[in-house]
């Protein structure tokens, strides 16, 4: 173990103590964070366990899965099932490329359904490979904290182990919420919507986040019809307003039916349905009502409490900027600590974890210009400020451009719906603060973007990069004329 | 059309180039002096502007100066017609026109009629990119990748009753109008911005008259952005053979078409028929396609585009072109005869249109390729002449024509003498799957900077998993070992064009590795790869020597390298305990 010698720093120097401790680190939940986490950690040359509940398409208190929510019962089931519904679209566009399609297509949910299960297994298998390669010992069950360096599994069969380790780490990520209207029972959530045994013929989402649009998209894509209830004026809170309203407009023009500032109230069992009655009086017929209104972390079984691990009001673990909770050999990262929830977000907490801990180089997570997407269809994909962001953080003079138009492809297909992109840029630096797209492959074209806008790349930089022709992504360095200039006095009015 | 004089012989004479060549752009000029030093430099032309309202306090002045130059061999003033004709409405001679008459010049711009098939008489506004390249080739692809669009989509639940068949003439009509569109909108955008649009061919009578079909126009400079056309060698049956123009805008569907050449065009080509269900032979005179490209791409691309049914001949030149009774041609190459096609396509290359242009006559020197020879700043060999785009065959893409256009206005009519800069241009190829790419290629970055750190990935995007089609992805990163920056980038796979842009604006800036890895991926997306790419797959050193010497620099200079290239070492060896 010279290596370990060699890279442990002084956070670790007990280790030479020996076997005081079981592991050097146990990390409770195997999603990104902790899987990374785990791994990272063992590679640095400690000695690490870590534990998950038994694998399941539906999470609960008791199921969980290797790979956490984002290969289960996120990104990844999320992106195939967007992948499957992008098709419908595809196919109207390719009947005026020349293109002829029946009219009326079949679609087989339940051979998607199960791709898209096996696929999960896989990735599931991959996961528990990557960790069994790296040396982390996998235990099935559900953990409890015990005490400072002192772990409880319950294993599925009942039976309790107990670890001591110098180091813990609590990864165990989130679950959707429901609203606690009546007859809430009768809805789903994010989890059901990805394993539903019968496509839907009518859905009803409930929220305006982005797990609402990409779902309706999704069923819409695969010909439902869809119903989109918000509190808001428009969807996706948050995000820049422009592209909020971009978003709304595509959602409708994709046939999605919009319905702004209209609470759910209530949900009452038809033998023809769902009846979802809203705030408005109105009243609706579904096949499935899909609550997409938040998560919450997973803390309420970890016994924190018995520790003295400080949560907040939304139950998430706090901690410092090293995902270090108040007491000091317990720490938190990902969806539980409710930062940024995004994978690799989770990835990098855990990476810059076991550098602090195990690699002996303090590593805070920087959480400046990450990008981020959403797939709804058209997807959005954003890095940096919003528009308003910008304003209200910039002293000076704020620069926007933006550029609508009509991409290439819906030339010939016919297909009315306009891409729209935006950089929005500190006057007096010429940095790029911002950059957002709504349209077609958005999140691949925001990625590169990301890099450049991570290292304070400016508006000259763009302009000084020449353009791939045809490409819509060539719109980002061809952005000549500012379409508007907010200026430092006329933020002041706006402030008032 | 009030041109009076002639361009007095002195102008081509060697003295006065140089010393227009050679005038310092900077050279500060006394305010008093300013109306005669203006117009020595052709860079600082504004003082033409002014020309157009003459105060009469001025006239007499300027008259005067422009006669004590006229002595010195200097450009007399004179009047023209107008401040910049340009020869050539696609995309570089409509950008420096457009620009020119925003920045206040009097600019006209001439161009063949439209027609899909060039010729030395048939054009069109928008040049080759709006009619005969990028756009209708894309659309051309777009329509084309529908048939792999199916196959994946069975592979997500669709099913159809019956396969999916194209109509040929429903894409032809739908493509052209799109085309006319296009068109009418770039005659719109030379209307909007003042420039007289003349159809006809230019031709050069001397350095600043232009003549269309008999009529002269006098310009103070001449842009020529005629650009090029495709070029098919001349062998037996070379007739029987069609070229991109002619690809573009077939009558009916290929049936059986031979694609001769490996470059660019003919991928893209060969993944349109392929995709639009003809049957599709590639012959390839190297053992690679696409000479130029990085080796791991031109492999990977070849591999894919057999996997989707295109057969590759390699090493096999073109000979003669057959036709036989029942109409079908056979190609002969050193290797043997092929038969059956319905159509032979040539995209062995490009040749500049500079034939017929009166450019011998005026003295303006081409090279043995045809090609226009110009300096840093676009200008050719006679000072009031200067070139873009395509015919100067320096990097021959439409982003770049745009970049030499936008640069020769803002030389010639903004005051401020602007150089197109040519490095990290990225570029694209839309084969199926497309090619994006910005920088070096491994080879040429192992000459260049000789120790390299390389890292790739080949995977399977989680398309491909489900549609069981084998799709790959293929990325490659080339960072200088010395100092960390990102020389290179490519990809192969799905979105690559797109994906290949926002990276761009990362390279052309100078961003380091350390920048890419410092940046948050996209989840779940192919392009978050390359901000995920921690272990070099290989470490290209130019000797033992002077990897000693490498390591002991970057620990002067660099000590966080060092110890990421500890880590990424460690997580190696983990890797593979």
């Amino acid at each position: 173990m010279a290596r370990k010698m060699l890279v442990d720093g002084d956070l670790n120097q007990t280790n030479n103590e020996g076997a005081e401790y079981d592991f050097d680190l146990f990390v409770i939940g195997a999603g990104s964070g902790g899987v990374r986490a785990a791994r990272f950690s063992a590679n640095y040359g400690a000695k690490v366990g870590i534990c998950e509940l038994p694998f399941h398409p539906i999470s609960s208190e008791v199921i969980g899965g290797v790979g956490g929510t984002c290969v289960i019962r996120g990104c990844v089931p999320k992106k195939i099932l967007v992948y499957g519904a992008t098709f419908g679209g595809e196919i109207e566009d390719a009947r005026n490329y020349g293109w002829e399609v029946n009219e009326k297509l079949d679609f087989n949910w339940k051979k998607l359904l199960q791709k898209k299960t096996d696929e999960i297994n896989r990735l599931n298998g991959i996961y528990k490979r990557l960790l069994s390669n790296a040396s982390v010992k996998l235990l099935e069950g559900e953990g409890k904290i015990v005490g400072p360096n002192k772990v409880e599994v319950t294993q599925p069969d009942g039976t309790k182990l107990s670890y001591s380790a110098k180091h813990i780490l609590i990864a165990t990520g989130s679950r959707a919420h429901r609203p606690p209207i009546p007859g809430q029972e009768l809805a789903i959530t994010s989890d059901e919507a990805l394993s539903l045994d019968d496509l839907p013929k009518r859905a009803v989402v409930f929220g305006g986040g982005y797990i609402a649009v990409e779902f309706a998209s999704i069923w819409r894509g695969l010909g439902a019809t869809v119903d989109l209830f918000y509190r808001k004026e428009l969807p996706l809170r948050g995000f820049d307003d422009e592209m909020r309203a971009v978003v709304a407009r595509n959602l409708e023009g994709r046939g999605i039916k919009l319905h702004p500032q209209t609470n759910l109230m209530e949900l009452v069992k038809t033998d023809n349905g769902i009846k979802v009655i809203t705030d408005h009086g109105g009243e609706l017929i579904a096949d499935v009502v899909l609550f997409a209104t938040g998560r919450l972390p997973n803390t309420k079984r970890l016994n924190l409490e018995a520790v003295g691990v400080e949560i907040d009001k939304t139950g998430a673990v706090k901690v410092d900027e090293y995902s270090r909770t108040n007491i000091p050999s317990i720490w938190a990262v990902g969806d539980v600590t409710n930062r940024m929830n995004l994978t690799p977000v989770a990835l990098m907490e855990g990476t810059c974890f076991a550098t602090t801990v195990f690699g002996g180089e303090s590593s805070k997570p920087d959480y400046r210009n990450i990008p981020c997407a959403v797939f709804s269809i058209p997807p959005l994909s954003i890095v940096g400020l919003s528009e308003e962001e910008a304003i209200e953080q910039v002293n000076g003079d704020v620069l926007v451009f933006t550029s609508t138009f009509n991409p290439m492809k819906n030339t010939v297909s016919g297909r009315q719906e306009k891409t729209i992109m935006k950089l929005v840029v500190d006057a007096e630096t010429d940095k790029v603060l911002g950059a957002s797209m709504c349209g077609p492959d958005a999140p691949e074209i925001m990625q590169g973007i990301a890099v450049a806008l991570k290292c304070g790349a400016t508006k000259a930089q763009f302009d000084s990069t020449v353009g791939i022709h045809p490409s819509a992504a060539e719109e980002f360095v061809t952005m000549r004329s500012v379409s508007r200039r907010v200026t430092a006095r006329g933020k002041a009015k706006t402030n008032l | 059309m009030a041109t009076t004089s002639f361009t007095a012989p002195k102008l081509s004479s060697p003295t006065f180039q140089t010393l227009c060549r050679n005038l310092p752009l900077s050279l500060p000029i006394p305010k008093t002096l300013s109306s005669f030093s203006f117009h020595l430099s052709p860079f600082l032309s504004r003082f033409h502007l002014h020309h157009h309202h003459p105060t009469p306090r001025f006239h007499p002045r300027r008259l005067f100066a422009v006669r004590a130059e006229s002595e010195n061999g200097a450009e007399p003033l004179r009047h023209y017609d107008f401040d910049l004709f340009t020869i050539g409405a696609g995309s570089g001679g409509v950008r420096a026109s457009r620009f020119a008459a925003n920045f206040g010049a009097s600019v006209a711009v001439c161009e063949l009629p439209f027609s899909t098939i060039s010729s030395e008489t048939t054009g069109g506004v928008g040049g080759t990119c709006v009619l005969r390249g990028c756009v209708p080739k894309k659309l051309m692809v777009y329509a084309s990748k529908y048939s792999h669009e199916f196959d994946e989509s069975n592979g997500f639940g669709w099913k159809y009753d019956t396969e999916p068949k194209h109509d040929w003439s429903t894409l032809m009509a739908n493509k052209n109008a799109e085309l006319q569109r296009l068109t009418g909108i770039y005659k719109n955008i030379l209307n909007k911005a003042g420039v007289t649009l003349i159809e006809g061919r230019g031709k050069i009578v001397d350095p600043h008259t232009v003549d269309v079909d008999g009529k002269l126009y006098t310009a103070r400079h001449i842009l020529i952005s005629v650009g090029g056309r495709p070029f098919i060698p001349d062998i037996p049956g070379s007739e029987y053979a069609i070229d991109s123009d002619a690809a573009l805008d077939l009558p009916s569907k290929p049936e059986k078409v031979a694609i001769v050449g490996g470059g660019y065009i003919a991928l893209e080509f060969a993944g349109i028929f392929n995709g639009l269900t003809s049957e599709v032979h590639v012959f390839i005179r190297q053992k690679k396609v696409l000479r130029g490209f990085d080796e791991e791409i031109r492999d990977f691309v070849g591999e894919q585009m057999a996997l989707r049914g295109i057969q590759f001949h390699t090493e096999e030149s073109p000979q003669a072109i057959v036709k036989s009774a029942d109409g079908s041609l056979s190609l002969k190459t050193n290797k043997g005869t092929t038969e059956g096609f319905s159509h032979i396509m040539f995209a062995t290359g490009r040749r500049p249109n500079t034939k017929n242009l009166g450019l011998e006559s005026v003295g303006v020197k081409i090279n043995k390729n045809g090609a226009i020879e110009v300096d840093e700043y676009s200008r050719t060999t006679v000072p009031s002449i200067w070139a873009v785009g395509d015919v100067t065959d320096r990097i021959n893409l439409t982003p770049v024509a745009l970049m030499e256009g936008a640069a020769l206005a803002k030389t010639l009519f903004q005051n401020e003498p602007t150089k197109p800069d040519y490095r990290a241009v990225p570029s694209a190829v839309f084969s199926q799957p497309p090619i994006g790419q910005v920088g070096l290629t491994e080879e040429q970055a192992i000459k260049e900077y000789g120790d390299i750190d390389v890292y790739t990935a080949n995977f399977r995007p989680l398309k491909a998993t489900l549609s069981g089609l084998p799709d790959r992805i293929f990325m490659k990163l080339i960072v200088c070992a010395k100092t960390n920056k990102v020389i290179g980038l490519h990809m192969c796979g799905e979105d690559s064009a797109e994906i290949a842009q926002g990276f761009a604006v990362a390279v052309k800036a100078g961003l380091t590795k350390v920048d890419f890895d410092a940046t948050v991926g996209i989840h779940p997306t192919s392009a978050e790869e390359f901000v995920t790419m921690r272990t070099p797959t290989r470490k290209i050193r130019q000797s033992s020597e002077s990897q000693v010497y490498h390591s002991f620099s970057v620990l002067c200079i660099d000590t966080c390298s060092l110890i990421c290239l500890i880590f990424s070492n460690l997580i190696t060896e983990n890797h593979w305990s």
